[in-house]
């Protein structure tokens, strides 16, 4: 039997709340990322549970842009979280705050 | 996809069993058949048939995340080319069946895009990335630049006694 | 074996000259990142690549323009007004920016040849931000935009200040972009296409209406950050005072009108009033209503936080906040268009006052830069104090941006408010006109923290030394530039405008 759109839907909903809570309340940069990165996926999930529905293959395409998208990004965000650990050793968010907020 | 049969896969699955087979008989033959003599020299951990030095838990260099990035970066293309290489047969066919050029555009396509890698892989390149020496080099240079003052004062030293 | 799932392969619409003014700013960008890996040592050459790629794809870009609005790439680029009038200004951000950033890179030793292709590259990816009429298209540009930005705001590596300027621009800006993505799935989902042209045919009859809304919303929270309208702005003071200054004037100019041409884009095109439809008339309701409040709080939240500022760099950056919110004005009033041409007219103002706030907001900028000194260390309003008849030239030109931000009339600036106020009037709703009455007083209070800055160069005393920065060819041509266009677009704004409206949009553009 094959799940229906419903709970794919469902899934990647909460998959997405999941990433987006753990950005809001992590405090290690890292950790923000990765739940940034979770986020993303929620979201092919949803692409591609909408492409099957459709039977079109624009919304797999779409994951395809979102995957090479999401590594350009880690690559970079990986060499700005470096450069932060460089000059204070640390990534916590917490230290982040010469510029008043 | 009716024609899809069990049995079709068999032969992988064979394959998989005499490679784990092969693997574990190896460990268990080794493990009784074996003599086992327990000396201080051979339970130290193997570093090239060098005494180890140091703790095996050191961190290490910042220079191999970049080559991790880099990996991460050229790995995901993959992304793109699979499907390219899925469809290119399909597409060529269609080019001769229905003269719209498929087939070309996609080809051309796909060397647009390897070029493209070509292009960044020369920037990494140039840049020094893979030259993971590069500060090995600096630091043993400067370290035999320091050696090489020290020996000249040492000199100095020696002749001023001797005066 | 041939078991492929290929039915109804799209003729591919191959058409290199649709795109040719990205092309040639993307390979330009090329040219300049491999020529500074094989010669690291050049400090000039990049740049002036860079200018002549940039005046070539301007060259491209007109002799586009006279040709009747299509679109191309099997409908993923279009070729309207809207992209015209916009890509100018990001080719004009771009120009301007590397000449500023002359004074920067020479002061502190900037990796000049990444900083060249890092800004080409943001700036193609504006302009398919801007061309895209398809969301895949609109996300990579925005993506491309913002990666290499991000690192553009971390290029002073070993500032602190510009370490955590990056990092938050990167992960709230990734943040914003996941949010924008759900947005564009949930819509896929409710229209079975990601392209702004069937979307907008199909919201009349979306499969599943709820989505379409909760989609809308989602985009509204990721381009709102892009753009940084009120409750989503708090990124934009840290990252625009943390950043180095030339990079935060191109922030504020180019990557803004880019937000706000997809955000235009994706809503007044892609999520029009369809007659008879009942979820479409709720839809455009919604989000015209939702726009409007933040429209409002962005105007009154950034002007009054910009009042409390000491740092001329987040005041800047606060007034960049509320001078979006202007802009919404405007993309409201097209929202609400009775007809076509009204529309479209609307949408020219837009890109009209980002036009005129980038040529301000440059100048300003490239003041600052030249006042700042190395790594940034001036750029309190004390250091201001009582510069203006020892530098008067400076001084006078600061002056000059100051009162065409406050939008004085004869200035770029007042011209843009007018443009963009009109059309949301001309709506006769009771909430569009409310909030036109609030941006003209929110822009009576705005004249508070512009005149400060004058009050502060001309009648304040200085207690410090003061060492007159010596301005550089390019830094004068800057000037030069930026203040005739304030006099050129506050005076003669007619023949710009005539310009960005003659050309409609792709409404009803041939699709495959």
């Amino acid at each position: 039997m094959e799940p229906s759109l419903g709970s794919y839907l469902a899934l990647s909903g909460i998959l997405f709340t999941i990433g987006a809570v753990g950005v809001i309340y992590k405090r290690n940069a890292i950790g923000m990322f990765m739940c940034i990165e979770l986020m993303l996926n929620a979201v092919n999930l949803t692409f591609v549970a909408f492409s099957r529905y459709y039977g079109d293959v624009t919304g797999q395409l779409f994951v395809f842009m979102v995957m090479s998208v999401a590594a350009a990004e880690a690559a970079v965000g990986l060499g700005i979280i470096i450069a932060f650990f460089r000059n204070r050793v640390s990534v916590d968010v917490d230290d982040a705050s010469i510029l008043k907020n | 996809m009716n024609d899809f049969n069990i049995i079709d896969y068999a032969p992988i699955g064979i394959m998989f069993i005499v490679a784990f087979g092969f693997a574990a008989s190896q460990i268990l033959v080794t493990q009784l058949v074996g003599p086992r003599k327990r000396t201080a020299t051979k339970l130290m951990p193997y570093e090239c048939g060098k005494d180890p030095v140091g703790s095996a838990r050191d961190r290490f260099s910042i220079k191999f995340y970049t080559v991790a990035v880099i990996f991460l970066l050229f790995d995901i293309e993959v992304l793109f080319m699979i499907p390219f290489a899925v469809a290119f047969k399909y597409l060529l066919d269609q080019e001769k069946l229905s003269g719209v050029a498929f087939g070309t555009i996609a080809f051309i396509e796909i060397l647009v895009f390897i070029s493209t890698l070509v292009v960044g892989y020369i920037y990494v390149w140039k840049k020094g990335t893979f030259d993971w020496g590069l500060q090995a080099r600096a630091e043993a240079r400067e370290e035999a630049k320091q050696a090489l003052k020290e020996r000249k004062q040492q000199a100095i030293r020696d002749f001023q006694r001797a005066a | 074996m041939n078991t492929i799932l290929l039915q109804n392969l799209v003729t591919p619409n191959v058409s290199l000259q649709a795109v040719l003014p990205e092309m040639i700013v993307a390979f330009t960008g090329i040219i300049v990142m491999i020529y500074d890996s094989f010669m690291p040592k050049q400090r000039m050459v990049t740049g002036a690549l860079s200018l002549i790629g940039l005046a070539a794809s301007a060259f491209a870009l007109f002799s586009m323009w006279g040709e009747a609005p299509a679109s191309s790439w099997n409908g993923m680029i279009a070729n309207d007004g809207l992209r015209m009038s916009f890509t100018l200004v990001f080719l004009f951000v771009s120009a301007m920016t590397i000449l500023i950033s002359t004074v920067w890179t020479e002061r502190e030793n900037v990796p000049i040849g990444e900083y060249h292709a890092l800004l080409l590259f943001a700036t193609f990816g504006m302009m398919f931000m801007a061309a895209g009429n398809d969301m895949v298209i609109i996300f990579l540009g925005l993506e491309t935009l913002s990666i290499a930005t991000y690192v553009m705001a971390g290029l002073r590596k070993s500032d602190l200040k510009s370490n955590e300027s990056a990092m938050k621009y990167f992960i709230l800006g990734s943040f914003a972009s996941a949010f924008l993505l759900y947005g564009m799935a949930l819509i896929y989902g409710a229209t079975a296409s990601t392209n702004i042209t069937q979307i907008a045919s199909m919201v009349g009859k979306a499969n599943f209406p709820a989505l379409l809304l909760i989609g809308g919303a989602m985009l509204i929270i990721g381009f709102g950050f892009k753009v940084a309208t009120v409750p989503f702005h708090v990124w934009t003071p840290d990252v625009y005072e943390g950043a180095p200054t030339p990079v935060t004037g191109f922030m504020a100019a180019g990557p803004k009108a880019s937000a706000f041409a997809s955000f235009l884009r994706v809503f007044v095109i892609g999520f029009p009033l369809v007659s008879g439809a009942q979820a479409s008339a709720f839809l455009h309701e919604s989000w015209v209503t939702a726009l409007t409040v933040m429209a409002i709080l962005t105007m009154t939240v950034g002007n009054i936080s910009a009042i409390v500022q000491n740092n001329v760099k987040r005041m800047l950056a606060y007034s960049s906040i509320s001078h979006a919110g202007y802009a919404m004005v405007g993309f409201i009033g097209a929202g609400v268009a009775k007809t076509m041409q009204d529309r479209d007219e609307a949408i020219a103002a837009v890109a009209f006052y980002m036009l005129t706030y980038a040529v301000t907001n440059l100048g300003a900028f490239a003041i600052v830069t030249l006042i700042a000194q190395k790594n940034d260390r001036r750029t309190e309003f004390d250091d201001y104090n009582g510069i203006g008849f020892k530098s008067p030239v400076l001084a006078f030109s600061l002056s000059l941006f100051m009162l065409s931000l406050l939008g004085l009339p004869l200035t770029a600036g007042f011209m843009g408010k007018v443009l963009v106020f009109r059309p949301a009037l001309e709506a006769g709703s009771t909430l569009l006109t409310v909030m036109v009455v609030i941006a003209v007083v929110n822009t009576a209070i705005s004249a508070y923290y512009y005149l400060r800055l004058i009050v502060v160069m001309f009648f304040r005393e200085r207690t410090t030394s003061w060492l007159e920065p010596k301005v550089s060819g390019a830094l004068a041509a800057v000037l030069i530039i930026t203040i005739l266009g304030v006099f050129y677009f506050g005076i003669f704004s007619d023949n710009v405008i005539e310009k960005f409206s003659g050309k409609p949009s792709v409404q009803s553009a041939q699709i495959k």
